[in-house]
């Protein structure tokens, strides 16, 4: 309660670098959330995919010991699941909201049998080397550059893929494919686009997404699984999807937002201010309340958004 | 516009659907027959509800596995219903007493008022923590865990041992029971160094298996000049460990400890496992059981030092000699009464009390 002795620079750097980090997998689930909506696929699975991707990355780095093939793991479970939901909403053309909660159910039970069933009652950690990487020079700028440029792999990855995501929407065919069958299918499906088939792609790559993003929890950062570790950050990154406007840069915004004000509200127990817990938990979930209110009527929805297409019916 | 508010309603509505699901539910078809006070029952299940999975090594894993071993010991079968969650488990405990549950033990606080309404509904027998005001004849029994007493002595343990002087405590929710350890812990790092400070954070309302969390705030601490973490947070303390792990491996760092509620994880973390505090509940439910056969269920069962129902585990051998007399001393006047923790279970008297301790 007594934090008046705290080495202030190391602290506000360890704040800022907490913020960050547990704002990659957030950018990470809600990058491919993102494209999924923008084809008109809403994904409530992403916290069962989330979860897939956390446990098939962790018990794969575990029996190879190896983190790359971890992460690959983490990813091509996240994808897997991602064409199940595809197959299901977009060829069967099942309801996509009652679709995502069986994924995210089903991904929840399967990992805590799995988990138990292979590993007992012991919950082992991994011993991979997953290294922090310090950029030279900027990792050197006081406070700030050890918590933005001292990170592992996955960290500058996440960032990385923003203006990555950014580009493929607004300035690629696939991206304009993308818009397209989520703004108007029919419209889409007559200039020649196919909606199946861009809409198992943005399935795909929002399933790897989340599974990248359960990855980089189990493999990167903790190094451990736990059943439910994701603790409602699928649905934490449906938020900021739309909180972001599906645009990639406003999602990392939202995202990273949401980590500093969840870090901050940490700080501020540690220095011993006298605010309540409960204001204290509901700080992030505040300030991503502002952040909707203030952007409302700044971003529309994709038309076709959970609805199904079927070529000649409306 | 409208459609497009009508499909978020539906999105908020799913939300709330999936929880309820996860929570699990499912109708039961009969109830098992009522305990009658001073009438002895034999009971041929025992079950127990804890709110989450009880892999976790923490506060759900010691009850599953206290049950399973007073099962195995009566010759009864044991049943888990895990991950009950922290909403209404009247479901749960339907489909329980159907399967025939003689004794439920209800494992988490936030079960103390569905299960006496559950036990006066049903006639089933249950047990409730920290709750003496439901204890009911025959019907309700409640379990007192003088957790702040073996905290003290995890307080003493600390104060002897953090060279920066800063303590840290993490909790991953403001239970009655953390809340008890937090007051014992904080009295016995004072009265073992005057001069520390304590440093004390909140993962989240129940961020139970929060790990990522966990390990965030525990970075923070220790960030702040913290060596020694108490950490109470089941699921949630593998993220403190993996912290204070990745602290030591840092060039310079300060090594730095780590105290852990409930759970034996010296195989795979004992180079930073100081101690941990050990809840052993297989003594309290086999006298429930005695009391049940006997007539005389539905009381207060308290687990505390003196009996052994919470302790420390073994000290480190390589521990300074002062330090472990330091806690055995604390240990021995907690015994003998000479010694008395304060008992606070209500978070912000709590945190009146750490205030008071260890002022700005």
């Amino acid at each position: 309660m007594n934090g008046s002795g705290v080495p202030l620079a190391a602290f506000v750097t360890a704040m800022l670098a907490a913020g960050l980090v547990a704002a990659v997998p957030l950018v990470l689930a809600a990058l491919g959330e993102a494209v999924g909506e923008k084809s008109g696929l809403l994904n409530l699975g992403i916290e069962g995919m989330m979860l897939a991707g956390a446990f098939f990355g962790f018990l794969a780095a575990f029996q190879t010991g190896s983190a790359v093939l971890g992460v690959l793991g983490g990813i091509a479970a996240g994808a897997v699941l991602g064409l199940v939901f595809a197959a299901l909403t977009v060829s069967l053309r099942v309801d996509q909201v009652l679709v995502g909660l069986a994924i995210t159910i089903f991904g929840g039970g399967l990992t805590a049998f799995l988990y138990r069933d292979i590993f007992g009652g012991q919950n082992p950690s991994l011993n991979v080397d997953a290294p922090r990487i310090a950029i030279p020079l900027l990792s050197r700028i006081p406070v700030a550059g050890p918590a933005m440029f001292n990170q592992g792999v996955l960290f500058y990855l996440a960032f990385a893929l923003v203006p990555a995501f950014a580009f493929v929407l607004a300035r690629t065919r696939f991206g304009l494919q993308v818009r397209a069958v989520g703004e108007y299918p029919f419209a889409a499906d007559a200039a020649g686009v196919d909606v199946t088939r861009t809409r198992y792609l943005a399935a795909l790559i929002a399933g790897s997404m989340a599974g990248l993003a359960g990855a980089f929890l189990a493999v990167a950062d903790l190094k451990i699984f736990q059943v439910g570790m994701t603790v409602g950050m699928g649905f934490i990154a449906l938020a900021l999807t739309m909180v972001g406007g599906w645009n990639p840069y406003r999602i990392l915004l939202a995202s990273v937002l949401f980590g500093l004000l969840r870090s901050l509200g940490n700080g501020l127990q540690i220095l011993g201010i006298d605010v309540r817990t409960e204001f204290i938990t509901m700080l992030p979930y505040i300030g991503i309340m502002i952040a909707l209110a203030i952007l409302a009527g700044r971003t529309s929805i994709p038309a076709a958004l959970g609805i199904p297409y079927a070529r000649g019916r409306r | 516009m409208n459609r497009h508010r009508g499909r978020l309603g539906i999105i908020a509505a799913s939300a709330v659907l999936v929880q309820a699901t996860l929570s699990g539910s499912i109708l039961a078809q009969d109830a098992t027959p009522a305990a009658t006070p001073g009438a002895g029952v034999t009971v041929e299940q025992i079950a127990v509800v804890t709110p989450s999975a009880r892999t976790n090594q923490g506060w759900d894993q010691q009850a599953a596995d206290a049950v399973d071993s007073v099962a195995a010991a009566a010759g009864i079968e044991p049943v888990v219903a895990e991950n009950g969650g922290y909403d209404d488990i009247t479901p749960i405990l339907r489909d329980l007493a159907a399967g025939g549950a003689g004794l439920i033990i209800c494992h988490a606080s936030g079960y103390q008022t569905v299960c006496p309404e559950f036990a006066a509904e049903s006639g089933v027998p249950v047990a409730v923590i920290e709750n003496p005001g439901a204890v009911a004849p025959g019907l309700v029994a409640d379990i007192e865990t003088q957790a702040q007493e073996v905290a003290y002595l995890a307080g003493v343990l600390a104060g002897n041992t953090t060279e920066t002087g800063t303590v840290g405590v993490v909790v991953s929710g403001e239970p009655p029971t953390w809340n008890y350890m937090t007051v014992g812990f904080a009295e016995g790092l004072k009265a073992a160094n005057a001069d520390a400070t304590m440093l004390y954070s909140v993962i989240g309302e129940a961020a139970y298996d929060d790990a990522a969390g966990a390990k965030r705030v525990t970075e923070q601490q220790l960030a702040a000049d913290a060596d020694v973490i108490f950490g109470m947070g089941d699921g949630a303390s593998f993220g403190m460990i993996q912290a204070i792990e990745e602290h030591n491996a840092a060039e310079g760092a300060t090594k730095a400890w780590f105290i852990d509620v409930i759970g034996d994880k010296k195989v795979e973390h004992g180079d930073v496992l100081l101690s941990s505090v050990l809840f052993d509940y297989t003594g309290i439910y086999t006298q429930m059981l005695d009391d049940l056969a006997a007539g005389t269920f539905g009381d207060i069962y308290t687990m505390d030092v003196q009996n052994g129902g919470v302790r420390l585990l073994d000290l480190p051998e390589d521990l300074a000699q002062e330090t472990k007399d330091a806690v055995a001393e604390a240990e021995a006047a907690i015994v003998d009464g000479s010694l008395t923790v304060s008992a606070i279970s209500d978070a912000e008297e709590m945190k009146a009390k750490v205030a008071e301790l260890f002022p700005e």
